[in-house]
């Protein structure tokens, strides 16, 4: 009988570990239960308070407010196309598209889900073509699948800057397809608009409160917020700023032999380019001096015979000064073979093993997209 | 020598094979339907455009995706069989082969559980685990027997012992044992969980884990084959396997140990859940069945006790491989695979593929994403023999785009245990023209000192 009673036992405590562990794989999934109150009963969710809440939320807010400038100023050049309308619209579009590299870090959840992303809010270089035709009054869906390499920050970037303040000017008002142009550049805005305030309203706890779940869903497996957040962070880096932002135009990085190619490098019509690898390094700083720093200095973690998080902490503010001595316009400069695009391309390298192998690393935290088991 | 034949060859009851199949059975269903759940079909197998398939068998390629989910489709209606025990003897077979199939594709994929899965499938395919509380002898009794040899019980259990101790020797090391490492990374990464958070952020469970587990690792099988501490073996089975499950994400692997173990229980005891078993059905008891001893060709055991005597021999030196190789086994993870060294290492590494045209001069940075699904890409980003068959798909691809000799270099950077990222493949070595050493040494992988080089 005692062998029967042990047999209960062990079935019942495989039911049990059975009943915790799928508990536990499904917090980080769509829940939307409020978070549990008089919390704070450990570090990392005051981390993902404080990322969440003064980060991130005001990041998106700062888009929104900035898109949404953005677009009441091309409304208003499309009503009036003047040299001075024009200049507050491309003004407006300045501070827009830097509010855009303090969020391209987020690429998870609300970004995600509702297509504020990379891909089709910041694909560059733009298909001048496909605008082209576009504005001469070819069907298209503004924010469709089809239509990524002609929409976002790029296209506006061309639209109002490309060739010269006199193009512009007739692009908008002499030009015979000035009319589909108007339209275009509306349905430009407006969609950026769109995208980024339904982003804000789904991280405000006033809307979809994202931020209850983030700041709730703690730990390191796939689908933990810090998972989510350090995957989109160090993907953002290594492949947007890194690979796209400088690799591709210095011609060290592509999928075959090319040539340096100083037109892909980001913002090229307006020459924003230093400006928005300055905007997004800070971006990157502040991110990780909001607790990340906290976190890796808890784990004593040593690179090189120093505390990594002085390492990646100073590694920051060099990234910064690099990116500031940078030659002026980007493109320029990568047509004269500047050295210190080569020197920042070398403290990016360094910056990219830091936070990608070094960082997670140290957080317990898979770089792996990708939810799978381990042993 | 008679005697020892006789340990082996004298009858037992067949109870603790018939529960072994159905456990097993049973979690190998649910872990074969949870991998289809979890999509990992498709993300594994068919959305990748290259694999990374085990040393001789690069014949073998992925089926096309109906294909692939046809063979997960068999091997979870296999397992279910074996579970039932139903067509046992085409079901074990079938399963072992199918999951010996997908394993063998990928590199990737490789995980200690699936290769314990793998080595139980094999074993299941000898024994006449079918012969008794079956759907086969419900189906044709005279296939019933109740006797069976103790050699198709003590398998598992010698099988175990392996592993288990194994495991155990892994662990003691410098890192494990005196730095707690890795533990210490991975559990105040949980501080977060529920009851056993808050004590995770001490340096002092890390360690306590650290030995604790080593402990029980080298213990376990001892506890469980000696009948005074069977029981409370098994309840430490349970509580470890248990913690590792809420602790790390680790799937299934928790449970086949814990199905599994179960064989080291006493006759009685699996008498006794057959009994309850067949009280459900409202069958008669066991104790009113005929005893039928399984008819044995003595040639035949004979023959199969050679390659089994083979077959453990290779189990107990294979973990023990890496004792042949230069450097640190964790760093180099030559002799790393099929040795039971289960959570030993934080490793995390990137690395930067360089192809340039011997021709021209010409060199440009790869990006691994066009070529590589996430999961294959981090793998690849710390074992240098995966770094190795990607930069021979590299060159390949090159020479059909048209470069006649695509030089392929890698600036590859690690971090293991802590370490600190450190430079890990000879930047200026064309693995290109590298050769596949197989088990030898791969002389291009830097040696992990103390003394870190950028």
């Amino acid at each position: 009988m005692r062998s029967q009673k042990l047999a209960t036992v062990i079935v019942g405590s495989a039911l049990c570990a059975a009943v915790v562990l799928f508990s536990c794989s499904k917090s980080g999934n769509n829940d939307t239960t409020p978070p549990p109150t008089g919390g704070g009963n450990s570090g990392g969710d005051t981390v993902l308070v404080n990322l969440g809440t003064n980060v991130i939320l005001p990041a998106y807010q700062q888009l929104g407010t900035g898109t949404a400038a953005l677009d009441a100023a091309i409304t208003a050049f499309n009503a009036a196309p003047t040299a001075t309308t024009l200049t507050a619209a491309q003004n407006a579009f300045k501070t827009a598209y830097k509010n855009w590299a303090a969020i391209s870090e987020f690429e998870f959840g609300p970004a995600a889900d509702l297509f504020l992303t990379t891909h089709f809010t910041n694909s560059f270089p733009t298909d001048t073509a496909l605008i082209k035709s576009n504005t001469a009054g070819a069907t298209y869906a503004i924010d469709g699948l089809a239509n990524y390499a002609a929409q976002g920050f790029p296209a506006i970037d061309y639209l109002l800057f490309g060739n010269g303040n006199d193009a512009v000017l007739a692009r908008f008002t002499t030009s015979a397809n000035a009319a589909g142009a108007k339209q275009y550049l509306a349905a430009l805005s407006g969609s950026i608009k769109t995208k980024a305030a339904a982003v804000a309203t789904a991280w405000s706890p006033a809307g979809g409160n994202y931020l209850a779940r983030f700041t709730k869903a703690t730990g390191v497996d796939a689908g933990s917020s810090l998972s989510l957040l350090l995957n989109a962070y160090v993907l953002d880096f290594d492949v947007n700023l890194q690979n796209y932002k400088v690799g591709i135009p210095i011609g060290l990085y592509g999928p075959s032999m090319l040539p340096k190619a100083p037109t892909k490098v980001e913002g090229y019509y307006s020459g924003l380019s230093d400006q928005l690898l300055i905007a997004q390094a800070q971006a990157y700083q502040k991110i990780y001096l909001a607790g990340l720093n906290a976190k890796v200095a808890a784990t004593k973690a040593q690179n090189n015979g120093a505390s990594l998080n002085d390492v990646i902490t100073n590694q920051l503010t060099t990234l910064i000064t690099k990116f500031q001595a940078l030659p002026e316009p980007l493109s320029t400069g990568v047509s004269n073979n500047a050295s210190s695009i080569n020197d920042a391309y070398t403290e990016i390298r360094k910056m990219t093993v830091l936070l990608k192998v070094d960082m997670s690393s140290a957080l317990g935290i898979k770089i792996s997209f990708q939810d799978d088991d381990g042993d | 020598m008679t005697m020892a034949t006789n340990f082996f060859t004298r009858y037992r009851h067949i109870a603790p094979l018939a529960v072994l199949r159905m456990a097993f059975g049973a979690v190998l269903f649910i872990s074969t339907l949870r991998f289809m759940c979890k999509g990992w079909v498709h993300d594994f197998y068919v959305v990748p455009t290259y694999h990374f398939p085990f040393e001789g068998f690069e014949w073998l390629h992925p089926l096309p995706a109906a294909g692939m989910y046809a063979l997960y489709a068999v091997m979870a209606l296999a397992a279910l069989c074996i579970c039932i025990g139903l067509f046992y003897r085409v079901a074990a077979p079938v399963f072992f082969l199918c999951f010996c199939y997908a394993e063998l594709l990928d590199k990737t994929y490789y995980l200690n559980h699936y290769y314990f899965v793998t080595i139980c499938a094999f074993l299941l395919t000898l024994v006449p685990a079918h012969r008794y509380c079956s759907v086969d002898v419900l189906r044709k009794p005279s296939l019933q027997v109740t006797q069976v040899p103790a050699w198709s019980i003590l398998l598992f259990k010698y099988q175990l012992c392996i592993i288990y101790c194994c495991a155990g020797l892994s662990k003691l090391t410098k890192d494990w044992l005196l730095n707690a490492m890795p533990l210490k990374i991975w559990l105040p990464a949980k501080a977060d969980i529920p009851v056993l958070g808050p004590l995770l952020k001490y340096e002092f469970t890390a360690y306590f884990f650290s030995w604790g587990g080593a402990s029980f690792d080298l213990c376990i099988a001892f506890l469980l084959l000696a009948k005074p501490t069977r029981r409370f073996g098994y309840v430490l089975v349970i509580i470890f396997h248990v913690l590792t499950a809420v602790l790390f994400q680790i799937g299934m692997f928790p449970y086949l140990m814990m199905s599994a173990t179960l064989i080291f229980f006493s006759e009685d005891f699996h008498k006794k859940v057959i009994s309850s078993i067949r009280s459900w059905f409202s069958r008669p008891p066991i104790a009113q069945e005929q005893t039928v001893l399984l008819p044995v060709r003595p040639g035949k055991q004979r023959m199969l006790f050679y390659l089994l005597a083979l077959y453990f021999a290779a189990q107990v030196l294979l973990p023990f491989r890496y004792m042949l190789y230069p450097g640190t086994l964790l760093w180099t993870e030559e002799g790393y695979r099929f040795s039971w060294r289960v959570m030993l290492m934080e490793k995390g590494g990137t690395t930067f593929f360089y192809v340039k045209d011997a021709a021209t001069g010409k060199k440009f940075e790869v990006n691994n994403r066009a070529f590589l699904t996430p999961y294959q890409e981090r793998m690849m980003e710390t074992q240098p023999d995966m770094m190795l068959q990607y930069a021979h798909i590299l060159k390949h691809v090159y020479q059909q785009q048209g470069i006649a000799q695509p030089q392929v270099t890698v600036h590859s950077y690690v971090t293991l245990n802590g370490s600190g990222s450190r430079l890990y493949i000879d930047s200026t070595v064309n693995l290109a023209n590298e050769n596949n050493t197989w088990f030898k040494h791969n002389t291009w992988v830097l040696p992990f000192t103390n003394k870190q080089s950028r």
